[in-house]
């Protein structure tokens, strides 16, 4: 028997080319390569040649194979791309909405907590609690608010039921302001101490869009040998320009409390209008956003502290008031609605 | 307070235009809200600081603009004219009440119109003109911050002023034509029969001055702050001269502000006093402590570098009295307006108001390592906030003030409670001792808002008789989360929030967490209830929440399911550090087994079992469904889960593990008369 190897090798290139798919290519192969295919055949009957044919022969047929080896392999690379391009139209759409964990979101007011006291932890500053429940003490005398003075009155904090039970005649109230924090924290530490309170505050007002009978509020207090007004100016301004932006204007406007001495509430030029005045600064260019100023000594005496040895600073400021400046939300009552429409928007 | 700038520039002459004048009071302390314009004037309302009361009047704000712009002060002169030795009948009954009191009878005066110039001035800062009397004792007021009241003299049953109390249940009739009813802690002024003014606040309609009036009896007193404060509020009256009393009116002035009404009645309206009474209950003359700072001491604390002498103008304009020429230390003493200046710091910060706090310097403080250790959860909190949101739940802060009927309402009523004395409304009777109705109360306005999927955790208080105590609490109502490719939109359940709740503990490295079977409960459904526990300790609870107790909430379709979790206990119990345990490097064996037990063998037990059999090489048990149905005996439950072996040292063979399981297969038949399917 005899092949006609250029025969082969041009049919076997021919049907190569008509290879169109998958099914086609294996055809191909159990045609050529099988166990009862060409190649097999070929072999299989090397045995019945002479001896002196045998090499040649041998030879013409595994170029053969190698030749049918390759085809396939070339015919494989253009089916597959073939079948790739067509998959890639139509197979899936990618519009379609991806299927992921829903991520929760703190409240705003944490996150505005975090924020502010993040930033005076970068500064140095460490978190404290401080309780809620305080006695006439903590809230306001140790802090030189006189006995009469009207933020005492139940108008304006409200009392409870209960005494305190280490001196039954003071009263015990729900913290008004943060600042009860700065005598809790000296009481207990000695300078030097660069702490902010953040907590929740309690107030008998009439709820309304900028009142809410609860509140929070971030207390800080630095205390050691030197601290001068010029850090108040100088720790304050910093913390705006993180906390707001860098090129925010400020202002130090002298005012009254009576832990503080000098005491100074800081504005910052208004979000809205920068500065010209509108209704959102009551035409005045400016936005209240803090109380700060040197710890009285008064407060000193209250806790025990050598007299003179120390100074210190301190500021106050409302969260949901900065919160609302900052995202410019009209209603305080939303941040307690807790409607999960506003919640997932921070 | 309103100011007229004309009214103003009758004491301090200035030039600067109104704005730059509002913006350098403002920066001194004195904030000016508004600055608007009436007729040929301008007024200012100003916002003043409660320690200021000398600042009160015009000429109080004058001395301010004339330390800020370094200007001469110009106070009117009164001449004082001879008093009249026949005494006005007066007589303080309450001397707690009334520190000082000056009556003076005027006779014979003639009550028309005031002067143009006064009227003017009066109705720049919305003050009504009404006739000379009464214009001239606003004029008074304004200008010096002494509140005075002209009671018509014949009107006076008796001719007798007494300062007293009210009596339980008396009424007045006040200038505002409003009867009101008085009480024992209001302070009036009285004739021998009725009360004429409440004290500080307003006059009587029967005594007041009016056309007809001949002769008047004027008033110019000193009331105690806080009487007057408690009266006009619960009175529900604000009055200028309530709101000048409750912050303290200078007890020296009560005289020379007589004086010039006096001399200005006498002026305008002929009058002639012919009868003077100043009852004066304290010491009359107190005069104020000298305070020395040092130069340095002022330097110190304000970080600035200023001279003797610019500190001693500055306390000068001011009207301090300063001594000595020390060029090192200044010897200061306070005018008697001033009542708010005590101690070195006081003065320290009238000069650096004055300079205007912007114009001092700035400087980063050093700050120095705090040594307190923080006594709180944030660190926890925060990490827990992460492990919670990562898993789809949003925060909620909720009030902590509550309604005590809403812990009726969740069948709580048994909660010791923490009672607010003064709460404005009922929602604010009570400090929450829990915090499912603050959770009920927000998942009904979501669901009433057509929101009815929730996962919500708030990182919250309880309020206890033994203290503040820090809980999480979580919540999940409605269908969960969708995914699109297999359309299940099924309810969430108990497993949808111990799920989560597992996840947190097992991330916070909470040891030997645990849900176990709880008893009854008076807010979980019966069997559907778990105590949480870490080893012995309890740490929480969850379930779902009885239907009875939502029906009362007016949730009527959803189920939901409620978990808490103490801070302080869960704090105690967490692992701080990840231990380290080396992988494995032999293959692992998994068996899978398939049970049907009694209905009241818990998945716990069968756990337990295993591990205690399998010890040495069971590494893992993974649930892989609970089933009921034709193939599972009546009573029973059908179990699968698989069993995972390992050893660290050497890999196991089929034998060895095969009589592990067959071991722990066969305890369960004995143990719990399993079925092996």
């Amino acid at each position: 028997m005899g092949w006609d190897f250029n025969e082969l090798r041009q049919k076997v290139q021919e049907e190569a080319k008509g290879i169109q798919d998958i099914q086609g290519l294996e055809a191909f192969r159990i045609k050529y390569l099988g166990r009862k295919g060409l190649i097999q055949g070929i072999y299989a009957s090397l045995a019945t040649l002479p001896k002196e044919e045998k090499p040649a022969v041998g030879k013409r047929a595994n170029d053969l194979r190698s030749l049918i080896t390759r085809e396939m392999e070339e015919r494989k690379k253009a089916v597959e791309s073939s079948l790739q391009s067509k998959k890639r139209k139509g197979d899936i759409d990618v519009s379609l909405p991806g299927v992921g964990q829903e991520f929760g979101r703190s409240h705003i007011l944490t996150q505005v907590i975090d924020e502010i006291c993040g930033t005076f932890e970068n500064l140095g500053f460490i978190v404290h609690e401080s309780p809620e429940i305080e006695t006439e003490f903590y809230n306001f005398t140790a802090l030189n608010i006189p006995i009469d003075h009207p933020s005492r009155d139940a108008f304006d904090t409200f009392y409870l039921e209960q005494k305190d039970c280490q001196n039954p005649d003071r009263n015990v109230l729900l913290r008004s302001h943060t600042s009860p924090g700065q005598i809790r924290i000296m009481e207990t530490a000695k300078p030097p101490l660069a702490v902010v309170v953040p907590g929740k505050v309690y107030r008998p007002d009439a709820v309304d869009a900028s009142h809410s009978f609860m509140f929070h509020q971030i207390e800080g207090l630095l205390v050691d040998k030197d601290v001068k007004f010029s850090h108040l100016k100088g720790l304050l301004s910093e913390f705006c320009r993180r906390f707001f932006s860098e090129d925010i204007k400020m202002r130090f406007r002298p005012h009254f409390f009576p832990f503080t001495e000098p005491s100074a509430e800081v504005d910052i030029s208004c979000y809205i209008c920068g500065g010209k005045g509108c209704s959102v600064c009551g035409r005045k260019g400016w936005l209240e956003i803090l109380g700060c100023g040197m710890v009285h000594p008064k407060v000193f005496e209250a806790v025990n502290y050598p007299k003179g040895k120390y100074t210190g600073l301190a500021f106050g400021m409302g969260v949901e008031r900065v919160a609302m400046l900052k995202y410019g939300i009209h209603d305080i009552r939303i941040f307690y609605e807790n409607d999960i429409r506003f919640l997932k928007q921070f | 307070m309103k100011i007229s700038l004309n009214w103003l520039k009758d004491y301090i002459k200035f030039n600067i235009p109104v704005e730059k004048l509002a913006h350098r009071l403002t920066m001194a302390g004195m904030e000016i809200e508004k600055i608007h314009s009436v007729d040929e004037d301008v007024v200012l309302e100003l916002e003043i600081t409660p320690n200021r009361s000398d600042c009160l009047n015009v000429i109080g704000i004058a001395r301010e603009v004339s330390a800020v712009l370094n200007k001469t002060l110009i106070i009117p002169k009164v001449r004082k004219r001879r008093l009249p030795s026949a005494k006005a009948d007066v007589a303080i009954l309450d001397r707690e009440g009334c520190l000082r009191y000056i009556g003076a009878l005027i006779k014979n005066v003639s009550v028309g119109k005031a002067p143009d110039s006064m009227a003017k001035r009066l109705s720049a800062i919305g003050l009504r003109p009404i006739n000379n009397i009464v214009d001239i004792t606003n004029f008074c007021l304004m200008e010096t911050g002494q509140p005075m009241h002209a009671f018509d003299y014949d009107k006076l049953i008796g001719g007798k002023i007494v300062v007293r109390r009210a009596r339980q249940g008396e009424k007045i009739v006040t200038i505002d034509g409003v009867e009101r009813v008085l009480d024992t802690s209001i302070l009036v002024i009285a004739d021998t029969k009725r009360p004429v003014a409440v004290a500080g606040v307003m006059g009587g309609q029967d005594t007041e001055v009016t056309e007809k009036t001949k002769n008047i009896l004027l008033e110019s007193a000193c009331f105690d702050p806080v009487l007057v404060r408690r009266g006009a509020r619960k009175l529900g009256l604000s009055t200028d001269s309530s709101y000048r009393f409750e912050r303290g009116v200078n007890i020296q002035m009560v005289e020379g502000a007589a004086h010039r009404a006096i001399a200005l009645i006498r002026e305008f309206s002929q009058g002639e006093t012919t009868h003077w009474t100043d009852l004066f209950l304290t010491k009359r003359k107190i005069s104020k402590s000298e305070i020395s700072i040092k130069i340095q001491q002022v330097n110190d604390l304000l970080g600035s570098q200023l001279t003797y002498s610019r500190c001693k103008t500055i306390l000068k304009r001011l009207e301090f009295y300063v001594k000595g020429e020390n060029r090192d230390t200044l010897h200061v003493q306070a005018p008697d307006f001033r009542g708010d200046i005590e101690r070195e710091v006081d003065v320290i910060e009238e000069i650096g108001r004055v300079i205007g706090y912007d114009n001092l310097p700035m400087s980063l403080p050093q700050i120095t390592v705090t040594h307190l250790n923080p006594r709180n959860n944030r660190q926890l909190k925060k990490e827990m906030r992460d492990i919670l949101n990562a898993q789809g739940f949003n925060e909620i802060i909720t009030y902590t003030l509550i309604n005590s009927q809403s812990l009726e309402k969740t069948k709580q009523a048994a909660l010791k409670r923490i009672r607010v004395k003064n709460p404005l409304t009922q929602d604010q009777e009570i400090m929450r001792p829990d915090l499912l109705p603050s959770f009920l109360d927000i998942a009904l306005s979501n669901i009433n808002r057509g929101q009815k999927n929730m996962r919500l955790y708030e990182l919250g208080k309880k309020y206890l008789p033994e203290g503040e105590k820090e809980f999480l609490a979580m919540i999940v109502t409605g269908l969960k989360a969708s995914d699109w490719r297999n359309f299940s939109k099924g309810k969430m359940d108990f497993f949808d929030i111990k799920g989560p709740a597992s996840v947190l503990m097992e991330r916070l490295r909470v040891k030997k967490a645990s849900f176990e079977d709880a008893a009854e409960s008076p807010i979980y459904e019966p069997g559907r209830a778990a105590v949480i526990k870490a080893g012995q300790t309890v740490l929480g609870d969850a379930g779902q929440i009885k239907k009875e107790i939502l029906k009362k909430w007016d949730i009527k379709f959803e189920d939901i399911y409620f978990l808490q979790l103490s801070l302080t206990e869960l704090a105690k119990e967490r692992q701080l550090t990840a231990g380290f345990e080396p992988i494995s490097e032999y293959p692992a064996i998994t068996r899978d087994v398939s049970l049907a037990v009694k209905e009241d063998v818990s998945f716990a037990q069968i756990e337990k079992t295993a591990f205690q059999l399998g010890a040495k090489f069971l590494k893992e048990i993974n649930f892989m469904e609970v089933y009921r149905g034709e193939k599972i005996p009546q009573g029973y439950k059908g179990l699968s889960f698989s069993l995972r072996y390992q050893s660290s040292r050497r890999t196991l063979t089929e034998e060895e593990i095969g009589e592990v399981h067959a071991t722990i297969c066969q305890s369960y038949i004995d143990q719990t008369r399993a079925i092996i399917r």
